[in-house]
């Protein structure tokens, strides 16, 4: 056994790729799969650079659709393997994406959102919402953190694995290219010194024992003959999935106590310039409040609900045009609330620009 | 107190790598720092930015939208960060790298009608001698401060050095990290070159000080 990666815990000043590495290093990740592409290498380049000094391993493979069904590979070979990509890389994962929720392999994928559509910037967006939530061919039977800085990328890069293994469901860590690219500080950790305990891992195929005699036949199936044979696997997912959300929904709200002038909802980095805006608001006489879902799959609606029936208005905050938007619609669904918005696809957005938006609606 | 910088120049000027050791130093200073890079798809060349902020709480967005200081060592620099700029703002450009447009003879005919900079600049069809690039500065900035560092670096330092230079005018106008905190980045990066060549480590040190002679403390 290599000796651990990270120590006890210690303060840092790193790029949010270096983070995510060191992540995947301190949550006993076994292997990445990747393909490069901006703004997602540096997490492979410092993998590649990390990685053989503690027993780990890499392989790159020839495009994303195959660093997509490796990291599938891998993880039914019992390894924790993970990947990252972004933007025109996310789209081609969507295909073994799909093969995962379908067959219960717990992959974990960062995604450093790029601009979309198509190869767009190398910069920044939140685009990836839909795709990263709802992607492929299926019905969003998957988790996503989305993230809002390095602390989080730490903190959500080694608990993904442990929810995706826990609940056998791909896994997403939602970042940007700020996060990807930018320098902040952050505590890195012995995940076992904080009480996390890595959820073990195991082979999905290759089992010892004869099947069906000394333990039950594993069927990893992605193909079915009838509609009756799907429905019923499709029903006992959603069953699966639905059983699970509450206990893996996260949150977090502010200043969201008493009757508010606005709830202002944002999640990611956008979440922070929200968290920037409050006390400015707070000083022009506005009472705001703000609702961040850090789960984006599955939402945590119910929360969003009660935070939103105090609140006068709705704003929604994003880097995209409306694909959040499209997720609290669904949430706040037959409320009452008037919807604002304000939407700045492949753009950042600063606490000004919220505040500006919220005093020019009144 | 927040301090929120934007610096641009050409990429290969050492613009990333400063901004970085500022930030870097701030925060071995015990403060809160964010850098960003803002890279483009090319793989060299084109405007290189990057922003810093500094402050004593945690920080919001990575990006803002004006700045406390606006360093620009390149016209298209200029042009890019002109946004950055309100009458808050500290903007120091590069002398030697750029003038600022004044009204030309030559050009007299076209600004009346356009008023966009770029039409001051000089052009092959216009100008037929070769002179530096123009550029119209921002005018809404607090104060602009034109620094020759570029010829400093060339003439008295050494020109690898002009990004330091650079560096030591920003720690001068900001104040935000100590001197032997920038000693201390310097020394991270580049110590083993240092460690060969010890006249490299009195170079860096006199561009700090070259720079820091150059401005007062503004913000």
């Amino acid at each position: 056994m290599s000796e651990k990666p990270v120590k006890g815990s210690r303060r840092v000043f790193m790029t949010g790729n270096e983070v995510c590495a060191w992540a995947a290093l301190a949550a006993e990740a076994d292997i990445m799969y990747g393909y490069p592409i901006t703004p997602q290498t540096d997490i492979m380049q410092y993998w590649t650079r990390l990685a053989p000094k503690y027993g780990r391993k890499f392989l790159q493979t020839e495009d994303e659709i195959s660093a997509g069904f490796t990291t599938v590979g891998g993880v039914i070979a019992g390894k924790r393997a993970f990947s990252a990509t972004t933007g025109p890389g996310n789209t081609l994962f969507q295909e073994p994406m799909s093969m995962a929720e379908m067959m219960r392999i717990p992959t974990v994928v960062i995604i450093p959102q790029r601009g979309g559509p198509s190869t767009a910037t190398v910069i920044y967006s939140q685009q990836e919402v839909t795709m990263t939530t709802f992607g492929g061919n299926g019905e969003g039977f998957r988790i996503v953190y989305s993230t809002a800085g390095h602390q989080d990328l730490y903190d959500y890069t080694i608990k993904a694995f442990n929810t995706a293994w826990k609940y056998r469901f791909p896994t997403f860590v939602l970042g940007d290219g700020y996060q990807a690219k930018m320098r902040e500080p952050l505590t890195i950790y012995d995940p076992a010194e904080r009480g996390i305990e890595m959820v073990k891992t195991e082979p999905l195929v290759g089992l010892p024992g004869t099947p069906g005699v000394d333990r039950p036949v594993q069927y990893l199936r992605n193909t079915y003959n009838t509609e009756e044979e799907l429905y019923d696997v499709v029903m006992s997912i959603a069953k699966d999935y639905e059983k699970a959300a509450p206990e893996i929904m996260e949150w977090q709200d502010f200043d969201t106590d008493g009757e508010m002038d606005v709830l202002i909802l944002a999640h990611g980095v956008v979440s922070r310039a929200a968290q920037g805006a409050l006390p400015l608001l707070k000083d022009a006489g506005i009472h705001a409040g703000h609702f961040r879902p850090i789960t984006l799959r599955p939402m945590p609606e119910e929360q969003m609900r009660q935070a939103a029936a105090k609140a006068k208005r709705i704003l929604v905050v994003e880097s995209a045009y409306g694909q959040f938007l499209k997720l609290v619609k669904e949430a706040l669904y037959g409320m009452d609330k008037p919807i604002d918005t304000l939407l700045r696809p492949g753009a950042g957005v600063t606490a000004e620009e919220i505040v500006h938006r919220i005093q020019e609606g009144r | 107190m927040a301090i929120r910088i934007v610096l641009a120049g050409e990429g290969g000027q050492g613009v990333q790598i400063i901004a970085n050791m500022l930030a870097e130093s701030a925060y071995a200073e015990g403060k809160e720092a964010v850098y960003i890079p803002n890279f483009g798809v090319e793989q060299r060349g084109g405007v290189s930015i990057a922003y810093v902020q500094i402050d004593d709480k945690s920080i919001g967005s990575p990006k803002f939208p004006k700045a406390d200081i606006v360093v620009a060592l390149s016209n298209r620099a200029v042009d890019r960060t002109r946004q950055y700029v309100d009458e808050r703002t500290t903007f120091i450009y590069d002398t030697s790298l750029i003038s600022a447009a004044e009204i030309a003879e030559e050009a007299m005919g076209i600004q009346a009608i356009e008023a966009d900079p770029r039409s001051q600049r000089t052009t092959e069809l216009t100008d037929s001698t070769k002179k530096k690039d123009q550029v119209k500065l921002p005018e809404n900035a607090a104060n602009t401060i034109g620094i020759p560092a570029n010829d400093i670096a060339k003439n008295e330092l050494h020109p690898r050095v002009f990004n330091i230079i650079i560096l030591g005018t920003l720690l001068k106008a900001t104040a935000v990290v100590p001197l032997e905190r920038i000693k201390e980045a310097i020394e991270d990066k580049l110590g083993a070159k240092f460690e060969k060549n010890p006249a490299l480590r009195e170079l860096n040190y006199k561009a700090l000080d070259k720079g820091m002679s150059l401005v007062e403390r503004l913000v």
